[in-house]
């Protein structure tokens, strides 16, 4: 296929920011301001704001706004959720950024959140946390902070590459980076965009799971192509399961996020013998404790037979009156009224649905990485979280550090020159990205997404073992062979099957970093449930586990105790208790 | 209800398969038939589509010939078939999908972004009963779908027209007492390519999927226009 190779267009700026989210455009947004002389491109596999998941932010976004809060509780809150794995200096640069960053929402950018009857602005009561501090715009808060940032590039005018798929980070002869390698998804034409920073700000990739939440885009594209230019990982064993998926039968609409504040407003989950089963599993919380614990707890009643029919348990809030729910959860309301159910009126059938990746790429609060010239920000980072993630950080954490990135940035490309991209990483580049065009007859690249999901679902999902993850290796391994072979056929323009192919690819290598992490974790902590281990261990495994790219392009394994710089667990807790 | 679901697509190229039976299931959404689609009979059907919960606005589309996002439109029982064209009006990229440069070059004109008063250095102060915000707050859940625009008839007849989701976005930050740019912009969304452009069809506000009302937002525009500027 060499010889049929199209040609490559150069294309040249000084930040590429790749992923057009609340990361991506918040990085944007601060490039701007701090150095609008700059060339700015943004790079968005699907359209620009209106891919990815800070769109579909529903519940909202933790600040410290009231004087009665503070840094200390909203820090303490997010390493309790987090079980203390937390790269503690991320998350107390979240929590200290969180309410500066509102303030430019509210100020700068245009977005409005809902006030409190003095004009204030309301903050809502989450699961998990010690304060009612979750800023939101009626309950589809994404739509508000999105439309607005999206709004402010027709002030800016970057360079929008739009429907265009960056496909790997290129470096020069210093091994610094020095460009990216994209693919038009519209024409199927390659291109090389030459920068001098690179912020990678693509989101993770929980859309590997057969019941998941995230927008379509999402298969882990910045973290894969991260690993593919040797990065190093940490928490990759940490998948988030947020505890109410709604359940639509085989519609796509199945796993889509019954928002949080269903919880913490009063919600009761039942099981299918009409038990509030939480009182097994967090007496004290019940159905407000974390995420981990109430999808864990969901999973194991459905697990014991005690689930509906439709393979799910019973979130109802209808206790509060039609009026009440109508009123404060309308876009739940109606999200449920689509499939012919009524969260105003009675009991919604749900599931665990895989939410969010904690784990990522290691960055400082500045976002920088090991890699000179390389800036990560928003999920495709880890250990801000940790174990766990608060509902209401999320959005927090994408905002927060992709406007640091974009600060860092603009400090970053006045000093890097452009550096000149080897030719042969180039070419290897393009040439993958090819490869299921080598061939009219093979695998389809949607059977094998399938097949990827159905194996992470049962085998490296809500509960897990070593038997299991095991098993998973091998299936994974079974279908990176099976990706070799695939093929997609027809033209090159828009072809989304030639897409998908590239999309599977990517989430075959994060999801393997997500076996071997979650392999070597011989405990339960947060996201990450070992039934053979189901205690957690602080002694043993107050530890990170770091994962670097061996020389055989297999994971090498670091462990490395957490540094509790800033608050250590208040017991710490070893065997015996989960 | 029948065991499928007869399919008909505008394709681009001509020569390509446009006609699907698909097996039905329930709840089954027109996205849940593409994808159907897509993944069992032929994947080289061009269609978008991101969050699939009706808020990027990304998946619109026509079913038997109206605006709707593809996400959000659940088939009825009864209905056996059904007719899938590309949005009107806008150049079509490939078979459902459609280029909404044109819809946002309109969006663009309206100024889409706060131009804050000097000195909006704290999150304004404002009640949610204050009357800026009960004209705004039903306004502000815009996914800039581009049903309205594609549906509406005055924008479809000749391309200069503003169209409804860019006057909607316009009225609300006319509204909003954070802006600084009130008169201005109220005198460039009003004059022949804008507000009295419209001729109350309604087929903007008929077609919304998330249930907003621009033609409402078109009236308060003449409204101000009149009470404010024609006053001066």
């Amino acid at each position: 296929m060499l010889t049929d190779r199209p040609p490559v267009e150069t294309l040249e700026t000084d930040v590429a920011v790749i992923g057009s989210g609340g990361a991506g455009l918040m990085c944007v947004l601060h490039l701007a301001r701090a150095a609008p002389d700059l060339r700015v491109a943004v790079v968005s596999k699907g359209v620009i704001g209106k891919s990815g998941c800070t769109r579909m932010v529903q519940g909202g976004y933790n600040a410290v706004l009231d004087p009665a809060d503070s840094f200390d509780l909203h820090f303490r809150d997010t390493l309790e959720g987090g079980g203390y794995l937390n790269d503690q200096e991320l998350a107390w640069t979240l929590v200290n950024d969180a309410p500066r960053v509102i303030r430019e929402l509210e100020t700068s950018v245009g977005c409005f959140f809902d006030r409190r009857p003095d004009g204030r602005i309301h903050q809502k009561a989450f699961a998990g946390q010690s304060f009612d501090r979750t800023v939101h715009r009626g309950d589809l808060t994404g739509i508000e902070i999105m439309g607005r940032l999206r709004d402010q590039l027709f002030r800016i005018g970057p360079r929008e590459l739009e429907d265009v798929r960056a496909l790997d980070l290129v470096r020069d002869a210093r091994g610094e980076v020095a460009g990216v390698t994209l693919l038009d998804v519209r024409t199927g034409r390659f291109a090389l965009l030459r920068a001098r920073v690179v912020v990678v700000a693509t989101g993770g990739s929980a859309t590997m799971y057969r019941i998941s939440a995230p927008a379509r885009e999402k298969t882990g594209d910045g973290m894969a192509m991260c690993w593919r230019a040797g990065l190093p990982f940490r928490d990759m064993e940490m998948l988030q399961f947020h505890p109410t998926g709604l359940l639509a039968g085989r519609s796509r609409l199945t796993g889509a996020v019954l928002e949080e504040g269903l919880r913490g407003a009063g919600a009761y989950l039942f099981n299918a013998a009409g038990e509030r089963f939480m009182a097994r599993y967090d007496a004290e919380r019940m159905e407000r404790s974390t995420r981990d614990v109430v999808a864990r707890a969901s999973y194991l009643e459905i697990m014991a037979g005690r689930g509906t029919a439709g393979g799910g348990v019973l979130i109802d809030i209808s206790h509060l009156g039609v009026e009440e729910v109508e009123r404060r959860f309308p876009g739940m309301v109606e999200r449920t009224r689509l499939i012919g159910r009524d969260l105003a009126r009675g009991p919604v059938e749900v599931s665990p649905t895989a939410h969010f990746q904690m784990g990522g790429v290691i960055i400082d609060p500045d976002c920088q990485t090991v890699l000179p010239g390389l800036l990560v920000a928003g999920e495709d980072a880890g250990g801000t979280h940790g174990a766990n993630r608060l509902g209401g950080n999320g959005v927090a954490e994408s905002t927060v550090y992709g406007a640091r990135a974009g600060d860092r940035a603009a400090l970053l490309a006045r000093e890097r020159p452009l550096g000149e991209p080897d030719p042969a990483e180039v070419a290897a580049s393009v040439e993958r990205a090819l490869s299921p065009r080598a061939r009219d007859e093979g695998a389809s690249p949607f059977a094998i997404t399938r097949e990827l999901k159905d194996l992470m679902w049962q085998d490296c999902g809500v509960v897990r073992s070593r038997e299991g993850l095991l098993r998973a290796r091998d299936g994974l391994a079974r279908l990176a062979e099976q990706l070799e072979q695939v093929a997609a056929p027809g033209p090159a323009e828009a072809n989304y099957a030639w897409q998908e192919a590239l999309d599977v690819a990517n989430q075959l290598t994060v999801a393997a970093l997500i076996v071997e992490s979650a392999l070597v974790r011989e405990e339960s902590r947060g996201a990450h449930f070992r039934d053979d281990f189901p205690a957690r261990d602080d002694a043993r495994w107050l530890r990170t586990i770091v994962l670097e790219r061996g020389a055989d392009g297999a994971p090498r394994i670091d462990l490395r105790p957490v540094a509790l710089t800033r608050l250590a667990p208040a017991a710490t807790v070893a065997g015996g208790q989960t | 209800m029948t065991d499928t679901v007869r399919v008909t697509i505008q394709r681009s190229d001509p020569a390509s398969r446009s006609r699907f039976e698909v097996e039905r299931f329930a709840p089954m959404a027109v996205l849940d038939l593409l994808l159907a689609i897509q993944r069992e009979q032929d994947s080289t059907i061009g269609f978008r589509y991101s969050c699939r919960v009706g808020m990027c606005g990304t998946c619109t589309l026509r079913l038997d010939g109206r605006p709707v996002l593809a996400c959000q439109t659940f088939l009825p029982p009864e209905r056996d078939a059904v007719r899938l064209d590309p949005l009107g009006g806008l150049p079509v990229v490939r078979d459902l999908i459609v280029d909404t440069a044109p819809f946002f070059a309109e969006w663009a004109r309206v100024t889409p972004y706060l131009i804050p008063h000097d000195g909006l250095d704290a999150p304004a102060q404002i009640r949610p009963d204050a009357p800026e915000r009960q004209v705004i707050d039903p306004a502000l859940d815009c996914i800039t779908c581009g049903a309205c625009y594609a549906g509406c008839g005055v924008a479809d007849y000749r391309r200069d027209f503003i169209g409804p989701a860019a006057l909607n976005r316009a009225m609300v930050l006319i509204a909003d007492s954070r802006d600084a740019r009130r008169g201005e912009r109220l005198r460039a969304v009003t004059g022949d390519d804008g507000a009295w452009r419209c001729r109350y069809i309604h087929a903007c506000t008929a077609v919304c999927p998330k249930g907003l009302d621009p033609a409402g937002a078109i009236r308060h525009l003449r409204r101000w226009r009149v009470e404010d500027l024609d006053a001066d």
